[in-house]
């Protein structure tokens, strides 16, 4: 008996091929778009974590210093006190190489003596003369890997970008990592001599950190705190491995989420097909019912059809995500990269967790969204089973009471985003209960809706018209899933759409006020928004004395640990212009300014900083300095949109007052009225010469540039909504088309009393026009809804910007067209099929 | 179901195709296989830069004259140098013990690149410490390295202090001695202050210590033979108070081995009777002794004639009697018969603990040893120090030479 119905399920998904392909593709596409952006994200953290490790080594903790690390005295007192830890110096940097695929290298200066307990690749086995490391200057180690990929050998040279200059390295020799982990860390890694390391990056002095390996513990640490010097400080190194997973937190989460839309897109589907299923049988599962099988067994029957379908769909899925990820990881890290560190991603990282990820969910929701249809295959008793219009009746009379239903979910999704709490899971919650809301509130409003449209519609186009409305409402079953596909996909491309033109917009007119001075010059940076290079020393003055020059300011951005987070600060020298290109969220503007320039203790936070530290005005903030460390007062929260995970700022003096870092990262300069800004760009690049590689660019340009690097940052977010559209796109087909199949013996009937061919067309299309049109209709209001949660609620709690939501009428228009054209398309087969289709052939039974 | 079969087909070929691509972006390129020698290791690095080779650098041809205090400084000329102590304590009540100190500088390259960083240089330090609890049989070693910039190692003349990090060498005040030795370890320590004794001993000829045929292949060598002692050794948390007498070697050079040259039996002996005797048994590659082997006999300060005797290879005859196997591999000898035959010295030499050997980066065995026998027919006892390179392992030593004295010139 069981292979009998075994038999049955499979005959019948076997009859449908397209729609079962179409459900597959569903499901493959939902789950390949989840693992996708898994994988592409995880493999971005995993690169930056390997390289970290390699890097940090067996490190137990750190001595670090303040913006511009430690001095090497702290090293050399520490090596000669009596029962001094176990430590090695460590000098730390990037540059770009200027060869081959010009990749980002991690510069890793040590000393290789003192390196023996700390990092094991370097005892592996190297090709050439290691002894040249410590006395030839500009000597350096690469991995095989690495030298293969930019074209260098033992004994070559390699040119690399730091800061806008060019300096060639010299290979002494090649490491052949003794493991896959460790050659993976070692891909984008230059090891050298600390003392190369220190006069290739400019940081003749300086250490980046001292690694120590205390095997006293915490006791060990606390004796060797008291004797440090000021401004040194002792770090657990596993405080520092946390950092980058927390700062990136919230931005993997928001791509999981909408990832995590795409699948719900694709659980619509499987509802759908297998609603379909389960419609189309129903004369055959009377009949099951009425020669014993019981309830039970059809209800496992419908899942395990699902289950089937949920497999290959999942595995296919899982393939097709992990295509899409090596695609997608590029995007991801050029984002990372743009916004956070720098990290060069070579492949992607399988994880088996990832992986198991994936499947669990594709199997998951296809099985949760069978489970409905499961349950009223199972239900019917033997002999209204048979009847196709029980349902119906029983869809219609459901649907008031589903739409309260449905308005009751709408409210428990208001709630929880109502919740003030900053954690981001009830907001996703509420996020997901507004969507099921409104899926659920489609029935009825369809029905509603479609009885409306009756009447105008058969004045328009007479019977047909009619007919093609009241179709839409008697087989509300299936119209209504289609359409709550339809409306949840066009609803997330509209709410994605808006919340990134909102984003722009508050972007652009911030960077109108924040962009005051006419030219800008600083070194290109690594990370695009985080300018932290360095001018040549004395060359930020020559500039300021540009002739036509009437004000100045400089800027030095760095990192300074903020109550043990490292943080950007920014450190702005005013003292030779009015301009104050900030705007205060909190603080009056000129109360703001007067404190800071009056009192050593100050500074001003952005926006995020505030939000995620949970301070503002009048709360401290202390910060590591090169005099220890020390409490800093918030006078004000200026707006910032450039970092998400928040920046401060203060004045040059307050600065050198607590640091010895005396660089410089950019300089503005403000013409002097009359003056041609052409004119002072190209003055100002003479002036630079050929000291440096130096970005002099007129205000325009730079604002374009921070436009661009915005877009860059955006284009994963809109990969993805394409990626729900094309989900979308494939839910609609094939509901409208399972919907328009399964009326093939109506149709012929129609066929079989007189309706043409061409007829017949136009009352499909009529219908699945009308569908679309609907559905469109429903995805706007909810589309802004979307938009509002994701601006108000979703962005606010992961990065605590206040945007300004803005409706832009394109966006709207653009999802009005993607329904219709959608139903348009979805339409043409059915129809193409049924005007060509015998009418005896379809009439007859199956 | 001619549907079914094309949609199962059609399914197979899509997961098919998915599985085929997905393999293919993801495949690994295959790490590089390689079995080839010599990384970031402490001996590669103080290979040094260029061929080993000896341009650059002063060479020890002819003998010269030695003035001291200066010579006890640091000889930038040379490629490399060492200051080297071992000594035999013990506490009022006769607990004894033995330390080895070497401190010995390399240079990588004969002249220091002109740098902006200070941590470039071209002189690196290396120092062995060991202290043998005789009665508790222990024996520690410690081993360290640094470069010779920050002060973090280096070697001065005026004031005289030579120091690698915390361990280090140097006078008491204006004077060139006293000199007080520091060094230490998380499970031994020493401090101990040195007079000078006797005055220095030149080896070789007139401190010219030829090492193989070719010219230039010498170092230039001389022994404080007798140095009292006094200080503190520090073993397992206990504190000793302790006397005795240590033996300073310092030796200078550019290159000195031959190649066939693959290690050495090297022994400082204080006799009971106030003199000592310094003896080195080159090997070469079949275990003979080489030509160039060779010693110094120094009368007790209370001889008629206190001049140091040299001795060659002929005049010594040293017959193994024992050996010991070290767990860590390899066979050493374990006790000697020496016969001196123009000197009337017959001496047998014992180890006082069996396991000596030093498991640092190049492998040997330095330990303290016990003296019996009798000299111009009177019983005479006394103990010493002995090296012993080149039994470690085999294999290693025909890839990087030999060991020790001449570590830092290995290659």
């Amino acid at each position: 008996m069981r292979r009998l119905l075994v038999h049955s399920s499979l005959r019948h998904l076997g009859r449908h091929p397209w729609l079962t392909a179409l459900s597959l593709l569903g499901i493959a596409l939902g789950v390949a778009v989840v693992v996708s952006i898994d994988l592409a994200s995880g493999s971005a953290l995993r690169a930056f974590e390997r390289s970290t490790d390699a890097v940090a080594g067996r490190a137990t903790h750190q001595l670090v210093g303040g913006t511009s690390g430690l001095s090497e005295d702290v090293y050399r007192d520490l090596r000669l006190r009596p029962g001094a830890p176990v430590s090695a110096p460590v000098v730390e940097g990037y540059v770009q190489a200027a060869v081959g695929d010009l990749r980002t290298l991690t510069v890793l200066g040590v000393d290789p003596f003192a390196e023996g307990p700390f990092r094991d690749y370097a005892r592996g086995e190297a090709v050439g003369d290691v002894g040249q490391l410590l006395t030839r200057p500009g000597t350096v180690l690469l991995s095989e890997r690495a030298a293969r990929a930019l074209g260098v050998s033992a004994g070559g040279e390699l040119p690399v970008r730091v800061e806008g200059r060019q300096v060639v390295l010299r290979v002494a020799a090649l490491l052949a990592p003794a493991d896959e982990d460790t050659a993976r860390a070692l891909e984008a890694l230059v090891l050298t001599d600390i003392s190369t390391a220190q006069e290739v990056l400019g940081k003749e002095g300086r250490l980046t950190r001292v690694d120590l390996r205390l095997p006293g513990g915490e006791a060990e640490a606390k004796r060797l705190e008291a004797t440090l010097p000021q401004g040194v400080e002792l770090l657990r190194a596993a405080a520092r491995a946390g950092t980058v997973e927390q700062m990136t937190r919230a931005f993997r989460t928001n791509l999981t989420a909408l990832s995590l839309l795409a699948l719900v897109v694709g659980m619509f589907l499987i509802y759908n097909t297998m609603t379909f299923s389960v419609v189309q049988r129903r004369g055959m599962l009377g009949r099951l019912r009425a020669v014993g099988i019981t309830r039970g067994e059809l209800f496992a029957l419908v899942l395990g059809e699902a289950l089937v379908l949920g497999v290959i769909g999942t595995v296919a899925g899982v393939l097709l995500g992990i295509l899409l990820g090596r695609g997608l990881v590029g995007l991801v890290t050029q984002t990372l990269n743009d916004l956070y560190f720098v990290v060069s991603v070579r492949r992607l990282a399988l994880e088996p967790l990832t992986l198991a990820k994936g499947l669990t969910l594709g199997l998951g929701a296809t099985l949760l969204a069978a489970l409905v249809p499961a349950w009223e295959a199972a239900r019917s008793a033997p002999v209204t089973t048979l009847r196709r219009s029980t349902l119906e009746e029983g869809s219609r009379s459901r649907a008031p009471r589903l739409a309260l239903l449905g308005l009751g979910v709408l409210g428990l999704g208001v709630v929880l985003l109502a919740w003030s709490t900053q954690a981001l899971l009830p907001a996703y919650a509420g996020l997901f209960a507004v969507l099921l809301g409104a899926a659920l509130l489609v029935p009825w409003l369809t029905e509603r809706l479609s009885s409306l449209a009756t009447g105008p519609l058969g004045g328009a186009f007479g019977l047909l018209g009619r007919m093609a409305a009241r179709g839409v409402r008697t087989s509300l079953s299936r119209t209504a899933v289609a359409l709550a596909a339809l409306m949840v996909a066009v609803a997330t491309t509209v709410g994605v759409g808006l919340m990134v033109s909102s984003f722009r917009g508050t972007v652009v007119s911030w960077l109108e006020t924040s962009l005051q001075a006419d030219v800008f010059i600083s070194p290109p940076s690594l990370v695009a928004r985080r300018g932290d290079a360095t001018l040549a020393p004395g060359l930020a003055e020559r500039l300021r004395a540009t002739p036509g020059v009437a004000g100045s300011s400089t800027i030095r951005v760095v990192k300074a640990r903020a109550n043990d987070i490292p943080t950007d600060l920014l450190v702005v020298d005013f003292s030779r212009t009015g301009a104050r290109p900030y705007r205060f969220k909190e603080g009056d503007a000129a109360t703001v300014w007067r404190e800071l320039d009056a009192s050593p203790d100050t500074l001003i936070v952005s926006e995020p900083f505030g939000f995620h530290r949970n301070v503002g005005v009048g709360d401290t903030v202390r910060l590591a300095t090169d005099e220890g460390p020390h409490d800093f007062r918030i006078v004000g929260v200026y707006f910032d949109y450039g970092s998400d995970v928040g920046t401060m700022l203060m004045p040059r003096a307050t600065y050198e007052r607590w640091y010895d870092d005396r660089g410089v990262s950019g300089v503005a300069l403000y013409a002097a009225p009359g003056q041609d800004v052409d004119a002072l760009v190209t003055a100002a690049r003479e002036r630079v010469g050929d000291t440096q590689a130096l970005m002099v660019r007129p205000n325009r340009s730079l604002r374009q540039a921070s436009l661009d690097v915005f877009d860059r940052t955006f284009t994963i977010t809109q990969v993805l909504r394409l990626l729900a559209i094309g989900v979308a796109f494939v839910g609609v087909l094939s509901a409208l088309m399972s919907l328009q199949m399964e009326r093939a013996r109506e149709l012929a009937v129609m066929r079989a009393t007189g309706l043409t061919p061409g007829q017949l067309w136009g009352l499909v299309s009529l219908q699945t026009g009308l569908l679309g049109l609907l559905a469109g209709l429903f995805s706007l209001p909810l589309g802004v809804g979307l938009a509002y949660i994701l601006v108000h609620v979703i962005n606010r709690r992961s990065f605590g910007w206040t945007l300004r939501l803005v409706v832009t009428p394109e966006t709207l228009v653009q999802a009005m067209l993607l329904a219709l054209v959608a139903s348009a398309l979805a339409g043409l087969y059915p129809a193409w099929r049924m005007a060509r289709a015998n009418p005896a052939l379809a009439l007859r039974e199956e | 179901m001619s549907h079914g079969r094309g949609l199962v087909i059609g399914v197979a070929t899509a997961l098919g195709a998915l599985a085929v691509a997905a393999w293919f972006v993801t495949r690994e390129t295959q790490a590089p296989v390689s079995q080839r020698g010599g990384a970031l290791t402490v001996a590669s690095a103080l290979g040094g830069g260029g061929d080993g080779g000896t341009e650059g650098f002063a060479r020890a041809f002819t003998p010269r004259d030695f003035v001291f205090p200066e010579d006890h400084g640091p000889h930038p000329a040379f490629r490399t140098e060492w200051w080297y102590w071992t000594g035999n304590l013990e506490t009022a009540d006769g607990r004894a013990f033995g330390y080895q100190f070497t401190l010995f500088r390399n240079a990588l390259a004969p002249e220091a690149a002109p740098r902006e960083s200070a941590w470039g240089t071209r002189d690196v330090y290396l120092g062995h410490f060991t202290v043998t609890d005789v009665s508790a049989g222990r024996f520690h070693v410690a081993e360290r390295f640094s470069r010779a910039s920050l002060g973090l190692a280096g070697a001065n003349t005026r004031p005289f202090r030579v120091w690698l990090e915390g361990w280090g060498a140097q006078s008491t005040g204006e004077a060139m001695w006293p000199v007080r030795l520091h060094a230490e370890t998380d499970e031994a320590s020493l401090e101990l202050t040195l007079e000078p004794g006797k005055p220095p001993v030149l080896e070789g000829d007139r401190g010219l210590s030829q090492k193989s045929a070719e010219p230039g292949n010498a170092s230039y060598y001389y022994s404080m033979t007798r140095m009292p002692s006094r200080g503190t050794v520090q073993v397992e948390g206990k504190r000793y108070a302790v006397t005795g007498e240590s033996w300073m070697d310092r030796e200078w050079s550019t290159s000195a081995l031959g190649p066939n040259q693959v290690g050495w039996d090297w022994f400082s002996l204080q006799l009971s009777d106030g003199s000592e005797l310094m003896f080195y048994q080159l090997r070469d590659r079949n275990g003979a002794s080489d030509p160039f082997s060779s010693g110094t006999w120094v009368p007790p300060a209370s001889a008629a004639d206190s001049a140091p005797v040299h001795l060659s290879r002929d005049d010594v005859a040293l017959a193994v009697s024992k050996t010991w196997k070290s767990p860590r591999g390899g066979e050493y000898p374990a006790r000697w018969n020496l016969r001196v035959a123009k000197l009337g010295l017959e001496l047998t030499v014992t180890p006082k603990v069996a396991d000596q050997e030093l498991p640092v980066s190049v492998r040997y065995w330095e330990g303290s040893v016990d003296l019996e026998g009798s000299r111009e027919g009177r019983p005479v006892a006394g103990r010493g120090y002995v090296e012993l390179t080149g039994y470690a392992d085999l294999a290693a030593h025909a890839r990087t030479g030999t060991t020790t004295r001449g570590m830092p010139e290995a290659k």
